[in-house]
C-alpha cells in the first residue's frame, strides 16, 4: 500500500479551469463586453497551468511515479470497469505542461488576435473547451477516457476550423477535418474494444501489466497495435490520412498554433508513447509506423517546398514533423519522439504565431510573394520567427537542434539508409523555412498599399516567451556527448518504455552532427543566394513548370484522388440505392403486393366518412366498460 | 395497482378530453395527465417487489387481464413516460385544429402503448399492439402533410400485414400449451418446442417486430411516413413505436423460440448491418431533412437490432441503453427540425442556410443534439454505441467494422445537414429568423440535459435493466455457446 500523496486529489482542477471558463463565456457569450472573455478564458488556462506545475512538485517531492485519481465510476457492467479516473505520471505530466503551458500563452495572444471579431467571445469559449478536452485526453487513467478527450478535442478542431461558417469552403474543411478523424476513431474504438476482451480491462495500469505475459509478436497484440495506429494516423494527420491538417488552415491562426500544431496534432504520438508497453510487443507494427512516419515526413517536406501560403507551409511542415515523431516511435525511440513534440509545440506554435502577426500586419494576406521586408516593420516579429526558424531547421543550441538530432541518430543505429532520408528530409525542412523566412522578411516590399506595423505586446510578449523556450528548450534534454544527462527521456523513463539498442559511440555522433550541420548551412546559403541576392519570387498561379514541381505544386494530387476514389464514388452510391433499389425495386415490390388489399381498403375508407369523435369516443369507451367491467367482476 | 393507474390516467384523460372545448385547457389537462403518468412509472423504479395487477378476464379462452414488469419492460415504460409530456408540450403554444380530439388521440397512443409494456400474455400484448396503430393512424390522417391519405394508408396496411402473422404465430403457440390454453408468456416459454418449428415459427413472429422497427427490408413504410407525419406523430413513431418492435422481438423470441434466434441469428444480424449502412449511404443525399433524419433512425434502430441478435451481455446492455436515447435524441431532433420548417417555410436542405447568423441558439442546441445522435463521448448515444459495438466485436470483428461505419457514416450526412441548415451566408429568400423562444428552450434543455446526463453517468439505466439481462443471459447462455461467461 503506498502512502497517499497530498493534495494529489486535486488534479481535477486541471481540467475544471477551463471547462468553467467554457461554460462562463459560453453561457454569457451575449453579455461579456470587450476582451473580458479573453481574459476570463486565458486566466482559467493559465490557472491550470499553475495547477499543473503544483502536481508536478507534489508528485516528485512524493518520490512515487504515478497515482490514479478516481472521480467516479463511469460504466460498470458484468466484467467492464471503466472508471472515470485520471493517471498523473511522468508522460500525462509532461503533456499538461505542455497543453496549459503553450496553451495559456496563445491564448493571450488571441485576445490581441482575435480583437475585433464579433464573435470573440463563442471564440475563447470553443478554445477553453478545446483545452478541457485535451486534458481529458492525456490525463485519463484509460484507454476510454482518453477517447473522450479525443473525441472531444475533434469536435473542437471541427468547430474553430469553420469559426467563420459564413465561408462554404472553411465549412467543407471542418467537416473534412473531422471525418476523416472519424475513420481514424473507429479504428482507435475497435481497438479499445479488443483491448478489453483480450485483457478484461481498458486502465493502463491494468493492461500494460498484464501484457508482459504475451510474447513479441503475438497476433493479437499485433492487431490491437494497428487497430490503434488507425486512430493515431487520423488524429495525427499521417499518410493516408493526412489531407484533413493542410485545409484546417482554415480557422483562426491561434486555432492553427494550438490545436493543429502544439497539441492536438500530437495525441496520436502521444498514444502510442502511452502504449509503448503493447507497440514493444509488435516489431511489425513498429516497422509500419517508421514507413509511414518517414513517408509523411518526407512528402509533406516536397510539398512544403512549393506552397506560397504562409499558413500552408507551416501546415506541410507540421505533419512533415509529425513524421518525424512517428518514426522515432516507430524507431521504438518513444521518449525521443515525446521530446520532439515538445520542442515541436514550442517552435511550431511560435512559427504559427509569428505568420498571425504578420497576416495581422498585411491586413489578412497570407500570400508570401505578396510579402518581402517585414524585418524593418515589425523586427520582435521578425526576431521570434528567425528563432524558431532556427529550432526547426535543427541548428544547434536551438531546442529543434537536440530533439531532431536523438531521431536522427536513432535513425542511423537502426539503419543507415533511413538515416540518410530522415536527414534529407530535415534538409528539405531547412530550405522551405529560409525560403518562407527570406520571403517574407527579407528583400524589398512587394505589395503595394500595404501598411505592416508591428502587433501589440498582448501579443509580442507571447511570441517572445515562446521564442526563449524555442531557444533554450532543448537543454531539457542534452545527450551525453555534451555533458548533459538527458534528463527529459530519464524523466520519462518510468512511463515510457523504450526499446533497448546500444548507445552510438561519441565519435560516430560528433561525426553525424558535423556533417549534417555543414548541409544545413550550404542549404541555407543557397536558400539566401535564391531569395534574398536574386530576389527570386516563386511563380504565379497557371505558370507552366516542370513536370516534379508542378506534382509538388498540387500537392501529389492527394485531394484529387481522394475525391475521384472515395468522395464520388459515394455520392453515386448513395443515389442508386435511393433512386434504384429504394424507389425502384422495394417500394414498388410492396406496393404491388398492397395492391391485393388496396382494394379491401377502399370499402374501409368508406366507413371512416362519419364523425370521428364519436367513433373514437365510442371505441374507447367500449374498452374502458369492458376493462372496468372485468374489474368488478 | 400502480400499473393499472399508469395504464388508465391516459385512457380516461382521453376520454375526458373530448368533452372539453377550450384548446388551452385542453392542453394543459393532457400535459398534467402526461406528468403526473411519468411520476408514476418513475416511482416503479424504487417499487420492491414489482407492483402487478392481474383479474380474470376472458375465462373460456384462458386469458387473464394481467399487467407487470420487469427492467426490460419498464425501460419501455420509462422512455414512453418520458418522451410523452415533451410530445405534448411540442403542441403547447401552436395552434392546431380540432385541438380535444388531437390531445385524446396521443393520450390513447400513449395508453395503448403502455398496455403492450404491461402485458404479461400473448393475447393482451396484441389487443395493445393493434389498438396502438388506431389513434396513430388517425393522427397522421387527419393532421398529416401532403399526400397523407396514401401514405397514412400504406402505412396501415403494411404494419398491419405483419400483425396478421404475429396473431397466427399466438394461436399457434396458444394451441401448443398443454391442458387448459392460456397465452401467458411465463407458460409459452416453457414450450420447449420442436427445434424445426422454431426455425419457421420465427419469421412468421419476427415479421411483425421487423416491420415496426423496421428492418431492412421491410423498412419502405417508414420514410414517406416520418415526412408526411404531423410533428407529434412523427415523434410517437420514432421516439417509441420503433422500440415497441424491439421490445415485441424481445419478450416473443428469445424466451418463447430461442433455438428459432439461434438459427436465424446471422441472418438477421446480416440483414441489420446491410440496413445499417444502406441507410446511412441513401441519409447522405437526401435533400428533405425529414427524409434524412428518418433513414438516419433506421440506421440507428438497424444497429439496435443487430445489437439484439449477438446475443451478448453487452450488447444486451448497450441496446436497452440505447432505446432510451435514441428516443430522446430522436424527439429533440424532430422538435427542432419543425421549428426550422416553421422559421423558414421548407424543409428542402438546398433552400436553408446561414441561420445561425440569426438564431445562434438554436444553432448551438441543434448542435448538440446532432452531436448526441452522431455518438460523440459524454453523450447517451455513444454509451449506447460503444456498447453494441463491443458485443457486436465478440461475435466477429467484421460485425464490429460493419456496425462502427455508422459512426463515420453518421459524421458524413449529420454534419452535411447541420451545415447546410445553420452555417453558410444569409440567404435572403429566407427573410427574417427569429432565435428559440422561452418555450422552446423550456423543451429542449431537458432533453439535451438527458442526452449529456446519461452519456456522463449512464450507472442507473445499467442497475436497472441488470436482473433481466442477465436472466436473458442465462435463457440463451446454454445455446448460444458463444456468450461470454458473467462474473459473479
Amino acid at each position: 500500500m503506498v502512502d497517499p500523496i497530498p493534495y494529489i486529489n486535486l488534479s481535477w482542477l486541471v481540467p475544471a479551469f477551463p471547462l468553467l471558463g467554457f461554460l462562463v463565456t459560453g453561457l454569457a457569450n451575449k453579455h461579456l463586453k470587450h476582451n473580458l472573455a479573453g481574459i476570463i478564458a486565458s486566466v482559467m488556462v493559465v490557472l491550470s497551468f499553475a495547477v499543473s506545475v503544483s502536481l508536478f512538485f507534489i508528485l516528485r517531492s512524493s518520490g512515487q511515479e504515478a497515482v490514479t485519481v478516481t472521480l467516479f465510476n463511469w460504466i460498470a457492467i458484468g466484467g467492464m470497469n471503466i472508471p472515470f479516473a485520471f493517471l498523473i505520471d511522468h508522460l500525462s505530466l509532461t503533456m499538461m505542461l505542455i497543453v496549459t503551458g503553450v496553451g495559456a500563452l496563445i491564448h493571450i495572444y488571441s485576445i490581441g488576435y482575435m480583437h475585433d471579431d464579433e464573435r470573440v467571445n463563442s471564440f475563447f469559449a470553443q478554445m477553453n473547451l478545446f483545452t478541457f478536452s485535451m486534458l481529458l485526453l492525456v490525463m485519463g487513467a484509460n484507454y476510454l477516457v482518453l477517447f473522450i478527450g479525443w473525441e472531444g478535442v475533434g469536435l473542437c478542431s471541427y468547430l474553430l476550423i469553420g469559426f467563420w461558417f459564413k465561408n462554404p469552403a472553411y465549412n467543407y474543411a471542418a467537416r473534412k477535418a473531422f471525418v476523416i478523424n472519424r475513420i481514424g476513431d473507429l479504428g482507435f474504438i475497435l481497438g479499445i474494444i479488443l483491448i478489453f476482451f483480450t485483457f478484461k480491462s481498458v486502465t493502463f495500469s491494468e493492461v500494460f501489466s498484464q501484457a508482459a505475459s504475451f510474447h513479441a509478436g503475438s497476433p493479437v497484440i499485433t492487431l490491437i497495435t494497428i487497430l490503434l495506429l488507425v486512430g493515431a494516423i487520423g488524429k495525427s494527420a499521417q499518410i493516408p490520412l493526412f489531407t484533413w491538417l493542410p485545409d484546417a488552415m482554415a480557422g483562426p491562426t491561434p486555432v492553427s498554433a494550438l490545436i493543429h500544431a502544439a497539441t492536438m496534432v500530437t495525441a496520436g504520438i502521444y498514444m502510442i508513447a502511452r502504449s509503448s508497453i503493447l507497440y514493444n510487443l509488435a516489431p511489425i507494427t513498429l516497422n509500419i509506423i517508421i514507413l509511414i512516419g518517414l513517408a509523411t515526413a518526407l512528402i509533406a517536406a516536397l510539398i512544403g517546398l512549393k506552397q506560397n501560403d504562409i499558413k500552408k507551409v507551416l501546415a506541410y511542415s507540421t505533419v512533415s514533423q509529425l513524421g518525424y515523431m512517428f518514426l522515432a516511435l516507430g524507431l521504438g525511440a518513444y521518449s525521443a519522439g515525446v521530446f520532439h513534440v515538445t520542442t515541436h509545440a514550442f517552435f511550431k506554435a511560435l512559427l504559427f504565431l509569428g505568420a498571425g502577426s504578420v497576416i495581422h500586419a498585411m491586413g489578412g494576406e497570407q500570400d508570401i510573394r505578396k510579402m518581402g521586408g517585414l524585418r524593418k516593420k515589425m523586427p520582435l516579429t521578425y526576431f521570434t520567427f528567425l528563432t524558431a526558424t532556427l529550432a526547426i531547421s535543427g541548428i544547434p543550441p536551438f531546442s529543434g537542434f537536440f530533439s531532431k538530432d536523438l531521431i536522427l541518430s536513432k535513425a542511423f543505429e537502426h539503419n543507415i539508409i533511413l538515416y540518410i532520408l530522415a536527414l534529407g528530409g530535415a534538409l528539405l525542412t531547412c530550405f522551405y523555412m529560409f525560403r518562407l523566412l527570406f520571403l517574407v522578411f527579407f528583400g524589398e516590399k512587394r505589395l503595394a498599399g500595404a501598411h505592416p506595423h508591428e502587433s501589440p505586446k498582448v501579443m509580442t510578449v507571447p511570441l517572445l516567451i515562446l521564442s526563449a523556450l524555442s531557444v533554450f528548450g532543448g537543454f531539457l534534454n542534452i545527450p551525453s556527448l555534451f555533458g548533459g544527462d538527458s534528463r527529459f527521456s530519464t524523466f520519462l523513463q518510468s512511463t515510457v518504455q523504450t526499446n533497448a539498442s546500444e548507445e552510438l559511440s561519441h565519435s560516430t555522433e560528433t561525426g553525424l552532427i558535423l556533417g549534417s550541420l555543414l548541409l544545413l548551412a550550404l542549404i541555407i546559403v543557397y536558400a539566401y543566394r535564391l531569395f534574398v541576392s536574386k530576389a527570386v519570387v516563386p511563380a504565379k498561379d497557371g505558370e507552366s513548370m516542370p513536370l516534379f514541381s508542378k506534382l509538388i505544386y498540387n500537392k501529389f494530387y492527394f485531394d484529387e484522388i481522394y475525391t475521384a476514389v472515395f468522395e464520388k464514388p459515394f455520392g453515386f452510391l448513395s443515389d442508386f440505392f435511393y433512386h434504384k433499389i429504394e424507389n425502384t425495386v422495394l417500394d414498388p415490390a410492396v406496393d404491388s403486393i398492397g395492391q391485393v388489399t388496396e382494394h379491401a381498403g377502399t370499402l374501409l375508407r368508406r366507413l371512416q366518412k362519419g364523425n370521428m369523435s364519436f367513433y373514437l369516443f365510442a371505441m374507447v369507451a367500449g374498452i374502458l366498460l369492458f376493462i372496468i367491467f372485468i374489474l368488478i367482476v | 395497482m400502480i400499473v393499472l393507474i399508469i395504464l388508465l390516467i391516459p385512457f380516461i384523460t382521453g376520454l375526458l378530453l373530448l368533452l372539453v372545448r377550450n384548446a388551452v385547457a385542453v392542453k394543459r389537462a393532457a400535459l398534467a395527465s402526461s406528468v403526473v403518468n411519468f411520476l408514476l412509472t418513475f416511482s416503479l423504479v424504487f417499487t420492491v417487489p414489482v407492483s402487478g395487477y392481474t383479474a380474470n378476464w376472458i375465462n373460456f379462452l384462458g386469458v387473464e387481464f394481467a399487467l407487470g414488469y420487469d427492467g426490460i419492460s419498464l425501460v419501455m415504460l420509462l422512455l414512453t413516460g418520458l418522451l410523452f409530456p415533451f410530445i405534448i408540450m411540442t403542441g403547447m403554444k401552436r395552434d392546431q385544429p380540432q385541438v380535444s380530439l388531437l390531445y385524446a388521440l396521443i393520450l390513447f397512443t400513449q395508453a395503448a402503448l403502455i398496455g403492450v409494456f404491461l402485458a404479461q400474455n400473448a393475447f393482451l400484448f396484441y389487443v395493445f399492439w393493434e389498438l396502438t396503430l388506431i389513434p396513430l393512424y388517425f393522427i397522421l390522417l387527419l393532421w398529416g402533410g401532403e399526400c397523407r391519405r396514401n401514405v397514412t394508408f400504406k402505412f396501415f396496411i403494411y404494419t398491419l400485414t405483419g400483425s396478421l402473422f404475429l396473431l397466427f404465430g399466438i394461436i399457434f403457440l396458444y394451441h401448443l400449451t398443454p391442458g387448459m390454453h392460456t397465452t401467458d408468456f411465463s407458460v409459452f416459454s416453457k414450450l420447449n418446442i420442436p427445434a424445426g418449428t422454431q426455425v419457421w415459427l420465427f419469421w412468421v413472429l419476427f415479421i411483425a417486430f421487423a416491420i415496426k422497427m423496421p428492418v431492412f427490408p421491410f423498412h419502405t413504410w417508414q420514410p414517406s411516413t416520418y415526412t408526411i407525419a404531423p410533428t407529434q406523430g412523427v415523434m410517437i413513431l420514432a421516439g417509441v413505436m420503433t422500440k415497441m418492435g424491439i421490445y415485441g422481438a424481445l419478450r416473443f423470441l428469445f424466451p418463447i423460440i430461442p433455438l428459432g434466434v439461434v438459427y436465424w441469428q446471422n441472418t438477421v444480424i446480416i440483414l441489420s448491418l446491410i440496413g445499417v449502412i444502406y441507410a446511412s449511404v441513401i441519409a447522405f443525399r437526401q435533400t428533405n431533412i425529414i427524409r434524412l433524419i428518418a433513414f438516419s433512425s433506421m440506421a440507428h434502430i438497424s444497429l439496435m437490432v443487430a445489437a439484439m441478435f449477438v446475443l451478448n451481455y453487452y450488447a444486451l446492455q448497450g441496446l436497452l441503453f440505447q432505446v432510451l436515447s435514441h428516443g430522446v435524441t430522436i424527439v429533440a431532433l424532430f422538435y427542432i427540425v419543425m421549428l426550422i420548417e416553421e422559421k423558414t417555410a421548407t424543409l428542402q436542405l438546398p433552400q436553408m442556410g446561414g441561420i445561425k447568423l440569426q438564431a445562434p441558439n438554436m444553432a448551438i442546441l441543434f448542435l448538440m443534439v446532432v452531436l448526441g445522435s452522431v455518438a460523440l463521448p459524454l453523450t447517451a448515444g455513444f454509451v449506447g454505441e460503444f456498447l453494441i459495438i463491443t458485443g457486436l466485436f465478440h461475435q466477429s470483428i467484421w460485425f464490429a467494422l460493419f456496425g462502427g461505419i455508422t459512426m463515420i457514416l453518421g459524421a458524413i450526412y449529420m454534419l452535411y445537414a447541420y451545415q447546410r441548415v445553420m452555417l453558410g451566408d444569409k440567404k435572403p429568400a429566407l427573410g427574417t429568423i427569429t432565435d428559440l423562444s422561452r418555450h422552446d428552450y423550456f423543451l429542449l434543455i431537458p432533453l439535451i440535459t438527458i442526452i449529456f446526463g446519461l452519456g456522463i453517468y449512464p450507472q442507473p439505466v445499467f442497475d436497472l435493466v441488470e436482473a433481466s439481462v442477465k436472466s436473458m443471459q442465462d435463457l440463451l447462455l446454454p445455446l448460444a455457446g458463444s456468450l461470454p461467461a458473467l462474473p459473479q
